[in-house]
This record gives C-alpha cells, sequence and structure tokens, in this order.
C-alpha cells in the first residue's frame, strides 16, 4: 500500500513528499529495491502511458521524472547488486549541429523510467564521440535526435561510421525527432523509429526481446 | 521597384494582403510571410546572408525584401529568428549562420523578480534597434507591401529567460510564479510591437510557443488567454498569432483572444477549426515546410495550397520558418498557386 503511494506522489509530480515517503519506508527497513521497482518505476510507467495516451504532457512529466529523481536520491546508498533490474544500457545524444535538447531529455527520463541505464551524451555530439561511446559502453540500444531537417543527414552519418568500424551489429539503432519520420528510418538503416519518448521505450524493449 | 503585375490583379499587396486578414474582398489570393521565407538561394542573390542579416539594417532589410521582389510574396517580414529579444533580456548569444537559426545559450532569470530590465534600456538593445531601423528603412521603399512586424509573446519570451525545460516544469510545480512570470514579461511584448507599428509595421506577427506539442490545453486556458486578449489590444495594429503544432485542443481559445488572424501549423485539422473559429478570426498558412516546401516539388505546393483555399484559408503562408535549403521555386509557386486558384494569369 505504501508502495503504491509512492508511485501516486511520482505520478502526482510531488518530489518533495516522494522523498519523504521513500525516507519513511527505508527507515521503516522496507526493500530498497521494491521501492525502486514496484513504487518509483511503476508510477513512471503510468506517467508513460499517460504521456502516449496525450493525457500527460511535457510539464507533467518533468514534474513526475523530478519526483522519480527525488526518490532515487535517496535510495542510492541503499541498493544492493540485482535490485534494480537494469533492462540494458541506452546511449542517447543530439546530433551535431543540433542543440536541441527537450524531446531527447524526455526520452531519457522515459527509459530511466522503464529501467534501462541511461547514458546522455548531450547535445551537438560528433559521428567520433558516439562511436567513442558505444565502444566504452556496449550499449543494447544507440539512440540519435534531430531536430532540424538540415541535422537529419548526420544520423546516416553515425550509423556508417558504426559500419566502418564493424560495431553496427553490436548495437541496435534507433532515430527520432520532430522531422524525422519511419521512412528515414528505414531508408538510413536505422533499427527503430519512435514519434514520441513513450513509444520509444516500447520499441527499444521491442527490438531487445524484452516482454512487457 | 514593383513585382510584375498579372492581369486581373487591381490591388497592391498591401491592400489585398490587409483586407483578407479582416476577411475582406480580394482580387486574389494573397501570399505573406508571419514567419521567414530567407533561403540560401536569396542570401546569394542578395549578398546578405546570416549571421550579418539578424543585425545589421541594411541586411536584414535587402533580404526580406527579396521575398517580396524575388518570390513575388505581398509581405515583408524582417525579423527572422524567434531570438531577438533574448539579448534584452540578458541571454548571451550564438547568432548561428546560414544554416543554422540563432539561438540563446544562457538563461538569466530564476524568478519574476529577476525580470526588472528598464523599457528603455530593452528598446535600446542592438538587437531591437536593428528590427525597427530595418522596418523604417522598408516602409519607406514599399509604400505598397505590406511590411510585418513581429515580436515574442509572453510564453516563447520566458523560454529564453528561464530555458524551456526549466520554465515548463515551473507550469506544474510552481503555477503562482508562472502567473507572475508572464505578468511581468507581458509589457515587453507589448513594448516592442508597439515601437515596430510606430516604425511603420502594417501588422504584427506574435509567436508564441505553447504548442500543442509541449503543453496541455488546460495549461494553454490557465495562462494564456486573458493575457493575449490585452496584448492584442494593446498592440493595436492588425495582429496575427503564430503558434506551431496541433492547437485544434485550444483554437477555442485562441479565437477568443481578440487576434485578427491565426498562423496555424499544417498538423492542425483546419477544416475543423475553421468550424469552431466561426469567422472570429482569419487564418493564414497552409503549405507543410519539411515535406513540401523542403522536399517537394512545385507541384505538390500548389496541391497543398489548393486544399488550404478550400477549406477557407485567407492567407496562403509557408506554416512556419522554412529551412534555408528550401528552394525559391517550391516558394514561388506558393504564389503561382495563389494566382491559378484566383483564375489568373
Amino acid at each position: 500500500m505504501s508502495l503504491a503511494k509512492i508511485a501516486q506522489t511520482v505520478l502526482d509530480g510531488n518530489a518533495p513528499e516522494t522523498q519523504q515517503l521513500v525516507k519513511s519506508l527505508l527507515a521503516e527497513k522496507h526493500s530498497a529495491g521494491a521501492i525502486l521497482n514496484d513504487g518509483l518505476l511503476k508510477g513512471m510507467e503510468e506517467v508513460g502511458r499517460l504521456f502516449k495516451a496525450g493525457e500527460y504532457y511535457v510539464p507533467e512529466v518533468l514534474a513526475s521524472a523530478r519526483a522519480m529523481q527525488w526518490g532515487v536520491t535517496e535510495l542510492k546508498p541503499f541498493l544492493k547488486e540485482g535490485d534494480s533490474i537494469s533492462k540494458g544500457t541506452f546511449v542517447i545524444g543530439t546530433v551535431r549541429g543540433d542543440i536541441h535538447d527537450i524531446g531527447k531529455n524526455l526520452v531519457c527520463m522515459m527509459f530511466e523510467g522503464a529501467g534501462f541505464n541511461v547514458i546522455d551524451l548531450g547535445i551537438n555530439v560528433t559521428k567520433e564521440n558516439f562511436l567513442a561511446a558505444v565502444k566504452e559502453h556496449k550499449p543494447q540500444i544507440l539512440g540519435l535526435c534531430a531536430l532540424l531537417t538540415t541535422t537529419m543527414p548526420e544520423m546516416k552519418g553515425v550509423i556508417d561510421t558504426l559500419v566502418e568500424s564493424g560495431l553496427r551489429d553490436s548495437v541496435k539503432v534507433m532515430v527520432g525527432g520532430a522531422p524525422v519520420t519511419q521512412q528515414f528510418a528505414e531508408k538510413i538503416g536505422a533499427d527503430g523509429y519512435a514519434d514520441n519518448a513513450s513509444e520509444g521505450v516500447e520499441k527499444a524493449k521491442a527490438l531487445l526481446n524484452l516482454a512487457g | 521597384m514593383a513585382f510584375g503585375r498579372v492581369k486581373g490583379e487591381w490591388m497592391t499587396p498591401k491592400r489585398r494582403f490587409l483586407s483578407a486578414l479582416f476577411g475582406g474582398r480580394v482580387d486574389r489570393v494573397p501570399v505573406g510571410n508571419p514567419t521567414s521565407i530567407a533561403t540560401l538561394e536569396l542570401m546569394e542573390l542578395t549578398g546578405c546572408s546570416f549571421p550579418e542579416a539578424h543585425l545589421e539594417p541594411y541586411s536584414i532589410a535587402d533580404l526580406a525584401a527579396s521575398g517580396y521582389e524575388e518570390l513575388g510574396f505581398d509581405t515583408i517580414m524582417p525579423y527572422f529568428s524567434v531570438q531577438i529579444e533574448a539579448p534584452a533580456l540578458g541571454c548571451k548569444m550564438n547568432w548561428g549562420d546560414k544554416n543554422q537559426m540563432p539561438d540563446c545559450v544562457t538563461h538569466p532569470f530564476e524568478g519574476p523578480e529577476d525580470i526588472t530590465i528598464p523599457m528603455d534600456k530593452y528598446l535600446q538593445t542592438t538587437s531591437i534597434q536593428a528590427i525597427l531601423e530595418a522596418i523604417r528603412i522598408l516602409r519607406k521603399r514599399y509604400p505598397d507591401v505590406a511590411i510585418l512586424g513581429k515580436c515574442m509573446g509572453p510564453w516563447t519570451l520566458a523560454y529564453h529567460g528561464f530555458g524551456v525545460q526549466n520554465f515548463l516544469l515551473m507550469t506544474k510545480i510552481e503555477p503562482e510564479k508562472v502567473h507572475k512570470i508572464l505578468k511581468a514579461l507581458m509589457p515587453y511584448t507589448i513594448a516592442f510591437a508597439r515601437e515596430q507599428v510606430k516604425a511603420g509595421a502594417d501588422a504584427i506577427s506574435l509567436p508564441d510557443h505553447a504548442t500543442g506539442d509541449l503543453v496541455s490545453p488546460k495549461m494553454y486556458r490557465e495562462y494564456l488567454p486573458h493575457l493575449h486578449k490585452e496584448i492584442s489590444y494593446k498592440i493595436g495594429a492588425p495582429s496575427i498569432l503564430h503558434i506551431c503544432g496541433n492547437t485544434l485542443n485550444r483554437i477555442e481559445e485562441i479565437s477568443s483572444s481578440n487576434w485578427d488572424c491565426f498562423h496555424y501549423d499544417t498538423k492542425t485539422d483546419v477544416e475543423k477549426a475553421k468550424e469552431i473559429i466561426n469567422n472570429r478570426m482569419s487564418l493564414i498558412g497552409g503549405i507543410n515546410d519539411p515535406w513540401t516546401l523542403l522536399g517537394g516539388t512545385p507541384e505538390d505546393v500548389k496541391k497543398e495550397a489548393r486544399r488550404a483555399v478550400q477549406a477557407g484559408v485567407e492567407i496562403l503562408a509557408p506554416e512556419c520558418a522554412i529551412p534555408t535549403a528550401t528552394p525559391n521555386a517550391n516558394l514561388k509557386a506558393i504564389v503561382d498557386a495563389a494566382r491559378e486558384i484566383s483564375g489568373l494569369a
């Protein structure tokens, strides 16, 4: 019941309440792993559903993600190996020449909320830096964002760089951003495309053959 | 130098544009640009390129005028980006280049108490003065073309001052603060618009990006309509609100904020919008930017133009600021379409 309360405070975007509840549950010796998975992440799962359904918009998602982050900060010292069943590592960045990040940041929040280990490379990321990140973090999914029609071609550049270094098959590449389309994704050889952050999570799970 | 006139056109571009704005009689469908139509080709032709053409009055004026001189639009609009006010608010700027629009790289405000810039200092900012000077130059040179001023609404000014993500978070968790912020920013919107009117602008284009991609209709209703009513009244001149994205679920609020015209995005179902608007304002827009104008053919452009006019759109335009790589031929096709649809040449 208390775990459901935490899911609710995340859903409501109430960071102070979420933090307080997590603190008291930890004081009562509740399992940190359960608080994370059945409380915080459960709340974010519902947020993702509402975002996809067009009932939650960006401000609501930002507030909920903030509440989740405040809760996670309390939990960190108590989390043990195996508590967070990571769905995989997700590396994401906005391509070179593009400085838009709010969509990317939403994707990070949704993937984190879905239990992925997220590495955000930021904005204006070169092909070389994407390649270096793939080598270093060995992600299951690489996400490329572009908001401008003029920066979309960079995405093909990143994929080509992966092919040249023989790493293309080691990672699933997903693309997104306002001007990007399914057609464009297929044309450049990406593995997946989604037009919103929640759908991105679903498609990523499907690409990795993950249940639910 | 007047743009070539075809047989059957008996109105000047200014007359045609302003009449259509108010739902009046026209010799043919007008074509306007409440947002940038600066292309690489036009920059090449005029010798005026970004970033100088954001800040140097004669460069601004010449590049803006080429929309009329070379493409045949009925309007000339000298404010290409959405960032002219950002330095006036105290933001550090990256003015970009011919392929990348400017962006502010810092966001100086933490709360409404920080919004205390003296109005005369704000209006004396180089970037703001550059637009005003460009309007004066254009007004003298083009008495018969509709000169469009442009300024950002308080929501967009808040994005610049606070950062988009930071501000959007506040709209959910600190609503009282947001009300104060928007009220504090509103006078800056009105003041810049009034100066542009005094400089000779015929109408004002006002982007305020509380878009359907970002905020709910409930939030839009909470924060903006009452401010927009005050803004459209105090600007006094004919005014065009611009909001990107699908705005169907806030079109009722927009229609009752006393704007003369709404610049809509093709993501919006225009037939349904027209029904709800019920003649309270006119519509400008109709041509998609990334797929049609940038990636399509003149024939694709004409198809969309016909559909828009059929749906009752009063003035044709690209839906938003175009990517600079857009071919001039596709922009000219909007004007050709307007003439064909009206049964001229």
